[in-house]
């Protein structure tokens, strides 16, 4: 390859890349070192670390970092073992196997704005689920700072593990039949056949699935949103405050939401090194 | 290590496909027994059956006294092959080899020393340490192998071991196998649709077409008397040729009509097959390989009435042997192999094949006369297709 062709192939995608996320990364920390108003958004005026100690000093920002945490912490191993379970039941099905697929899928489908109002719905006053706990428990259901917590962890499980689900069964249609026969041959029996066969098979996935839920998880907002609302205000996540920060109308912070932004991307960073460092290293052993 | 035995077994599937039909085969202890047809057959399916993949819609299957109908494929005793071998991608060729023997729990110091014993078997010393992705198509057969022999099984069941592997290993891996399984002693049960492999390798063949069994026999008697006109075109390679044709008798000459040729047969023809004679005038499926016949010019002492005479159509030189194709104005005959070419153009001429010496003079479009050794022709009914001895 000579080098002009070298570059021809590859400028399109580096200037994509530099003007969707060098510069917008590069302005968020630039911003982030000035005090800006959303209202008063053309005059900056640089402060040095002000911004970040600040954030740093905030007890609503470490109480958002403590749930997006427990958020992440829940959501993710749970997603993924009953995305596998659900995903090794529907393989077993034969019949009407497409049918049992969509009706899982559906969750994921639907816009997160609306399925989170559908799921609030059954708690509300009248909703099928808060009266049933009135009729079982004699009191009324209301939402409290208590539940409020659980009841977005419940509503993210039910919203996201198709997402692991249907990427288990996609992985699982390619498992070839005769190596779980050569096992349970061998003497494998269910659960072995699981360890030794089919989770080795699945270990790409279940590392992309990994990465791209935690990610997810991090930056959840639709749900939180219309939950907690102003309401629940420690049961906000990061993408929660920071929007509550920077984009307010009134004393919107531009210069602090973008401090919260760059703290974000680090501690996304240190949340999935792990991962990174695993598919780097599987990535590199395939090649030798 | 024990026999194993099959009694009417039968395979129907949900959908109604009656796959297998009463097949009943006994295996002694240390026997190599091959079961071969053509692709859809029911040979893999038997197979599976065995190993206790398939469940079995009827008849009882032994191995050693016992009847392992309803006994889960781990308990069975028996170790498989797959065809594309089955190993576990993330281990390495030493685990893939003990992972039978870590399943049994088997302590570590003597599963490790059986794992060294099968991989010098079978030359793997070298590789113990490598995962399968790193290894070459054969060596990839022998971790399958060594899995197998490790468990000392009471069976071997091989599922096409050798179909993914490039023609000249294919022809090594056929004489190691069958020497590992001799030295071993354990009986094999090994699936094939490649007849080649089938006659070098089995102390018995079976033949099996559209899941019921043709014959079985050593490859021998499998070639020197096919029971029907399936398993005559089946073994033997260039295919045995077929025709219709009428056997005719006047006063003790007997002879045989191919279209407007006819050629005299001996004596001992009919000594050696007593049901012939009640054929007499009637139309019959005749049989002869390519290696019974002869380019005339070359047998010059060759009885003249037992000579057919055609035109070259195709010339394949192959160095120790020449194979000509020609025609006879004789109607074909389908044997029902259903991997086997159709028959191009007119079904009233039958396509010949000849395994002529190699210096044969013979060239395409020359008139030559071939010689047929009529004493080890093949007569099979014509509606029923059975052999008539």
């Amino acid at each position: 390859m000579t080098r002009r062709t070298f570059w021809g192939f590859t400028i399109p995608s580096v200037i994509i890349m530099l003007v969707l996320m060098v510069v917008p990364l590069v302005t968020t920390i630039w911003l982030s070192f000035n005090e800006l108003f959303l209202r008063d958004i053309n005059n900056p005026t640089w402060i040095g670390f002000d911004n970040y100690r600040e954030v740093l000093g905030d007890e609503e920002f470490w109480a958002a970092v403590r749930f997006t945490l427990l958020f992440v912490a829940v959501t993710v191993p749970i997603n993924m073992i009953f995305g596998l379970g659900v995903a090794l039941l529907l393989d077993k099905v034969g019949r009407g196997r497409s049918i049992y697929l969509a009706a899982l899928l559906l969750p994921f489908i639907v816009t997160p704005v609306v399925g989170t109002l559908i799921y609030k719905d059954l708690f509300d006053r009248g909703g099928l689920l808060a009266w049933l706990w009135e009729v079982a428990t004699d009191e009324p259901f209301l939402i409290t700072s208590g539940n409020v917590k659980w009841l977005i962890i419940v509503q993210a499980i039910w919203h996201v593990m198709p997402f692991a689900m249907i990427t288990f069964f996609a992985g699982l249609q390619t498992l070839p039949e005769d190596r779980v026969e050569a096992a349970s041959i061998d003497g494998a029996g269910y659960w072995r056949q699981l360890w030794h066969v089919t989770l080795p098979h699945l270990r790409v996935l279940i590392l992309f699935v990994a990465l791209i839920s935690i990610m997810d998880a991090y930056r959840v907002y639709d749900s939180v949103f219309v939950f907690a609302g102003d309401r629940f205000t420690d049961a906000h996540t990061l993408q929660v405050y920071t929007v509550e920060v920077a984009v307010d109308p009134q004393i919107g912070r531009v210069g602090k939401g973008n401090a919260i932004g760059v703290l974000n991307v680090i501690g996304i960073f240190v949340v999935l090194i792990p991962f990174l460092v695993i598919s780097y290293r599987d990535q590199i052993r395939e090649r030798t | 290590m024990a026999d194993v035995r099959l009694d009417k077994i039968n395979k129907i599937y949900p959908n109604g496909f009656h796959a297998v039909h009463d097949l009943s085969l006994e295996l002694t202890d240390g026997e190599f027994l091959v079961l071969v047809g053509p692709s859809g057959c029911g040979k893999s399916t038997a197979l599976r059956m065995i190993a206790g993949l398939e469940e079995i819609s009827g008849g009882d299957l032994y191995v050693g006294d016992r009847r392992v109908n309803d006994v889960q494929p781990r308990d069975r005793d028996i170790a498989m092959v797959f065809q594309n071998y089955a190993l576990y991608p993330q281990m390495s060729v030493r685990d893939n080899i003990g992972f039978p023997l870590r399943l049994k729990k088997v302590a570590t110091d003597s599963r490790l020393e059986q794992v060294d014993n099968a991989a010098g078997i079978l030359e793997l010393m070298e590789q113990l340490d490598k995962k399968p992705a790193t290894l070459s198509g054969g060596q990839r057969q022998r971790v399958a192998m060594g899995r197998a022999i490790v468990r000392r099984p009471s069976a071997f069941l091989m599922d096409e071991p050798l179909s993914n592997l490039d023609a000249k290993l294919r022809v090594q891996m056929r004489a190691e196998i069958a020497s590992i399984q001799r030295d071993l002693g354990v009986t094999t049960f090994y699936v094939t649709h490649d007849q080649v492999e089938a006659m070098t390798m089995g102390d018995r063949v079976a033949v099996i077409k559209d899941g019921y069994l043709q014959q079985v026999d050593d490859p021998e008697t499998l070639y020197a008397n096919p029971a029907n006109v399936f398993v005559a075109a089946f073994i033997g390679s260039p295919s045995m040729n077929l025709v219709e044709g009428t056997l005719t008798q006047d006063g003790d000459q007997w002879s045989v009509e191919l279209g407007d040729q006819t050629l005299r047969l001996d004596e001992s023809v009919l000594a050696n097959r007593p049901a012939l004679a009640a054929h007499v005038n009637e139309r019959l499926v005749v049989g002869f390989r390519p290696e019974d016949l002869e380019d005339a010019a070359v047998r010059s002492d060759h009885p003249a009435d037992q000579r057919l005479r055609t035109t070259v159509d195709v010339r394949e030189a192959l160095g120790a042997e020449t194979l000509i194709h020609f025609g006879i104005n004789a109607p074909a005959v389908d044997s029902g192999d259903p991997d086997a070419l159709d028959e191009l153009g007119d079904s009233a001429v039958a396509r010949i094949t000849g395994r002529f010496s190699p210096r044969t003079q013979a060239r395409v479009g020359d008139a030559i006369e071939v010689a047929v050794d009529c004493s080890a022709m093949h007569f099979f009914d014509r509606s029923s297709h059975l052999a008539i001895t």
